[in-house]
């Protein structure tokens, strides 16, 4: 039996790695705003650890039935997959804010798919290196992939998931050009990356604490 | 060796059909294949040693940088799409075209990380594939739309023209640049469904059917369409396409149609009036005959009451006789002091005013204003009470055979009348029989369909047969015609009123029965009585008046009587106190209204109907209204609301006039010790 996902990590743990997370997607809001050229707001209300069913029940609720997500895998000493996800219906505004200017419908529609993946992989390219930064750790991230479906779909890629699996669900809002779209980012981990990130997060813990006086 | 695996590394490097560039840590230029070559113009030995700001100066971005510098330091891997950096690099094909196309950064070895790789593959075909697939599909769309027949427009949230086919420039007779950015309200007359039309449409609410509208042309004619309308969307921007179906033609043919259909139904209507003056004639004639029937009816009725009157106002003569000449001898006596010798007068006084009383309720049953006091009924257990009686009202010559039918239903009528109705039946039946013979009383369960129904004139349904048989005369046809007629009677003189037959008559049409004669001369008569199933249970009290005499008294139960006629009042007052309750006295209904409403307990009203002002009927409503549960017993001399059908409320209960003070003290004890509690239902 294990234990329930939330108490994976303690509440410092916890909190070190929500630290992490928006050290993370600040470093992807600046690389995203560098490219637009115009400011770009990334923000976390929220970081949480739930089970792969508590992750495909939560989008089921808040979402709508179609979802667009921009896949990676990492590997390393912690191995797993990473997705953005978001309404497929918001995906031509995540787009045209990104690419800005005044492109007509159909090639704003042309130039979906490519561009999602890009942006996709610029936010998750910051936040997975970030964090693997501040762990002092090392990960192998692959390009990105776009997946189109439902959230059950997602968290069930081949090879078939743990059941112990852990899902790291962040909420972030994203802000760019008057357009202001939530997401969220959802890294799917095993029991043994978990562990090593826990560990990981203790040394982290171990250093921060160390470095100041109090 | 170290050289020939170089080599066909690179060898390998130049056949892939991608731009290659390795890069060190320094961000140098170390690998650079064929592809690359080709597409910059740059040889390897060109390239070799160099930043790749150095060879594409102004086309190397930030992001290219950035993406570099995390496969060197993270190992993370980045895309950069033609759709967003369209100018990095700047290649070309082979051909010499611009080249579109991704580019890819990873890491090379890990821990470190020795190099990075720059992929580059070409997605010109693919883009432009792409491209030439939507045009192709636009081409068509655009086709269909233009040689489409019917109007269409696609209006903006704001309701305006974006889009305008040829069919609307020529239905409207602008040009399609007056109506782009026009708003499509103006081409609808105003108040027309177009409001609301648009109002849905938006709210992405299915029109059911078309909606038809009116529309202005440029030059001013009207021209009719129907609409039908749906709400898209593309990413942000809700659009409205409209097709508006040219309908001038059918509403023509339709107003035509109209036409014809009103010529035919003025024609209809001509002939509808025709036949009504027909039909209003022959009422005219039917009302005549009718009012003619009436009069011989009346003229019946007439010399029925002068019977009447000359039979009972004899009868009436006699009973008052015996009456006054009794209460004379009693005052008689009374003045002389001989107590002792009331007695016997009383008793003939009594005897003659009950004989009266029995008569007007005959009369009141004929005149069907006889109470009726209806309860679920079991006619085997009532045919069986009445055995002993009737065994010895027929006497010894005639035979008496019971045929009970099994499991009978129940039924609803007042089980007196029906008592009386028995033995009414069960006496002619001896009469009938002088010789003697064989009376049959047989019932049963009977399910009429509508043709045995309406014979009896009943509905079609379930009913409980009741029959009583003899084997004697019988009677001739025009005997049996008659036989219902009141007064109509074949016995001599003295021998009965001939008021038997009609009262049943009307004791069992009043209680949705039947009753009908089958009789043959000679062969004896059979009276059948039909009367409806009762759905129901059997009341638990169905208490037998004569029994309930003597026995205990009350227990100080507070009576309120209100009764505008003194000496029945003091007499009811009187009997109420011999029976151990407290008696309240009420001359009218006001009065009786001012007790009820007081703090007073009042465990039972007992009222006249008819009084002065407020009536009976008035005073127990409102007594009611504070008391829910008072019990309350009418008392009346003609009973009309129970005779019509009015059903007493639970916990009313009525007495008719006039009753004997025993009656009257059965009923009131009965009314009481009923149990009746609004509140516990």
């Amino acid at each position: 039996m294990n234990p329930p996902p939330a108490t994976v990590l303690d509440q410092l743990e916890l909190d070190a790695l929500t630290e992490l997370v928006n050290l993370g997607i600040g470093q992807s809001a600046l690389s995203l705003a560098e490219m637009v050229r115009d400011e770009v707001t990334l923000s976390v209300p929220k970081v949480a650890l739930v089970s792969r069913d508590e992750a495909i029940r939560t989008l089921g609720e808040r979402e709508a039935k179609n979802l667009v997500a921009v896949h990676q895998v990492f590997a390393g000493d912690i191995t797993g997959r990473a997705l953005l996800i978001f309404p497929e219906a918001r995906s031509l505004e995540l787009v045209r804010a990104v690419i800005g200017g005044s492109l007509s419908i159909e090639e704003i529609i042309e130039l979906e798919q490519e561009a999602l993946a890009e942006t996709g992989n610029i936010i998750l390219n910051g936040c997975l290196a970030t964090i693997a930064n501040q762990l002092q750790r090392n990960l192998k991230i692959s390009l990105p992939e776009i997946l189109h479906g439902e959230g059950k779909e997602f968290f069930n890629l081949a090879p078939p998931p743990d059941p112990g699996d852990v899902v790291m669900f962040i909420y972030i809002d994203f802000a760019v050009r008057r357009s202001d779209i939530q997401g969220y980012i959802a890294m799917l981990l095993d029991m043994p990356s978990i562990a090593a990130l826990k560990n990981l997060l203790g040394e982290y813990i171990q250093r921060v604490a160390g470095d100041s006086p109090a | 060796m170290v050289d020939k695996t170089t080599k066909s590394q690179h060898s390998v490097l130049d056949a892939v059909d991608a731009g290659l560039i390795v890069l060190d840590r320094e961000r140098r230029i170390v690998q650079w294949n064929a592809w690359m070559a080709s597409a910059s113009g740059y040889a390897l030995a060109d390239a070799r040693g160099k930043r790749l700001a150095e060879l594409f100066p102004g086309a190397v971005s930030g992001r290219l940088n950035a993406a570099i510098a995390s496969a060197l330091d993270s190992g993370v891997s980045s895309l950069l799409t033609h759709a967003l950096h369209p100018l990095l690099f700047s290649l070309k094909t082979r051909s010499g075209r611009r080249l579109l196309h991704d580019v890819t950064v990873s890491a090379i070895g890990s821990c470190p990380e020795t190099g990075c790789l720059v992929h580059i593959s070409d997605v010109t075909m693919a883009v432009r594939r792409e491209r030439y697939l939507r045009e192709r599909q636009n081409a068509r769309y655009d086709a269909i739309v233009a040689s489409a027949p019917d109007v269409i427009l696609t209006l903006d949230g704001e309701g305006v023209i974006r889009f305008a086919n040829r069919a609307a420039v020529v239905q409207f007779g602008y040009s399609e640049q007056e109506l782009i950015d026009k708003h499509a309200v103006v081409l609808f007359e105003p108040g027309s469904d177009w409001d609301d039309a648009w109002r849905r449409a938006l709210a992405d609410e299915r029109l059911r059917q078309p909606v038809e509208l009116v529309a202005h042309r440029k030059d001013g004619s009207a021209t009719y369409f129907s609409l039908s309308a749906s709400r898209w969307q593309d990413d942000s921007h809700v659009f409205v396409t409209a097709i508006l179906r040219d309908i001038n033609e059918r509403r023509a043919a339709d107003a035509a149609l109209r036409a014809r259909e009103e010529e035919a139904r003025a024609a209809a209507a001509a002939l509808a009036h025709l036949n009504l003056t027909l039909e209003e004639r022959v009422e005219e004639r039917s009302a005549q005959l009718l009012k003619v029937e009436e009069a011989l009816r009346q003229s019946h009725k007439m010399e029925a009451i002068g019977q009447l009157t000359g039979g009972i106002a004899h009868d009436f003569n006699n009973l008052l006789q015996g009456i006054t000449g009794a209460l004379n001898m009693v005052q008689k006596r009374v003045g002389e002091g001989r107590i002792g010798e009331v007695d016997r007068f009383v008793k003939g006084a009594l005897s003659s005013a009950e004989r009266a009383s029995a008569l007007t309720h005959r009369l009141l049953a004929f005149s069907r204003l006889q109470p009726v006091d209806p309860r679920p009924v079991n006619m085997n257990q009532l045919i069986g009470a009445m055995e002993e009686l009737v065994r010895r009202s027929i006497g010894e010559s005639i035979r008496l055979q019971m045929d009970a039918g099994e499991d009978l239903w129940l039924v609803r009528c007042d089980p007196n009348q029906m008592e009386n109705a028995l033995l009414n039946l069960a006496i002619n039946a001896r009469d009938a029989m002088p010789d003697g013979g064989t009376l049959r009383i047989a019932s049963s369960n009977e399910s009429f369909d509508a043709s045995q129904a309406s014979i009896r004139d009943l509905e079609a349904g379930q009913y409980v047969r009741v029959t009583i048989s003899d084997s004697g005369t019988g009677m001739p046809p025009e005997v049996q015609a008659r036989a219902f007629d009141p007064f109509y009677t074949t016995k001599p003189i003295g021998k009965g009123t001939g008021l038997g037959l009609s009262m049943i008559y009307g004791f069992v049409r009043q209680s949705q029965g039947s009753i009908r004669i089958d009789s043959q001369v000679g062969k004896g008569t059979t009276i059948e009585i039909c009367l409806p199933r009762f759905h129901g249970s059997l009341e638990p009290a169905v208490r037998n008046e004569g029994a309930v005499g003597a026995g205990h008294a009350g227990s100080n139960e507070v009576v309120l009587v209100v009764e505008d006629e003194d000496i029945v009042r003091l007499l009811v007052a009187e009997v109420l106190k011999d029976l151990g309750y407290r008696a309240l006295e009420a001359s009218d209904g006001g009065a009786g209204l001012r007790i009820v409403q007081s703090p007073q307990r009042i465990d039972l009203l007992i009222t006249d109907i008819g009084l002065p002002g407020v009536n009976g009927r008035q005073l127990a409503h409102a007594a009611r209204a504070t008391r829910s549960n008072l019990k309350v017993l009418f008392m009346t001399g003609y009973a009309e609301s129970a005779a019509t059908g009015e059903l007493l409320d639970e916990g009313m209960h009525i007495i008719s006039k006039p009753f004997s003070m025993d009656n009257l003290a059965a009923k009131i004890r009965e009314v009481i010790e009923s149990s009746f509690n609004l509140d516990e239902r």
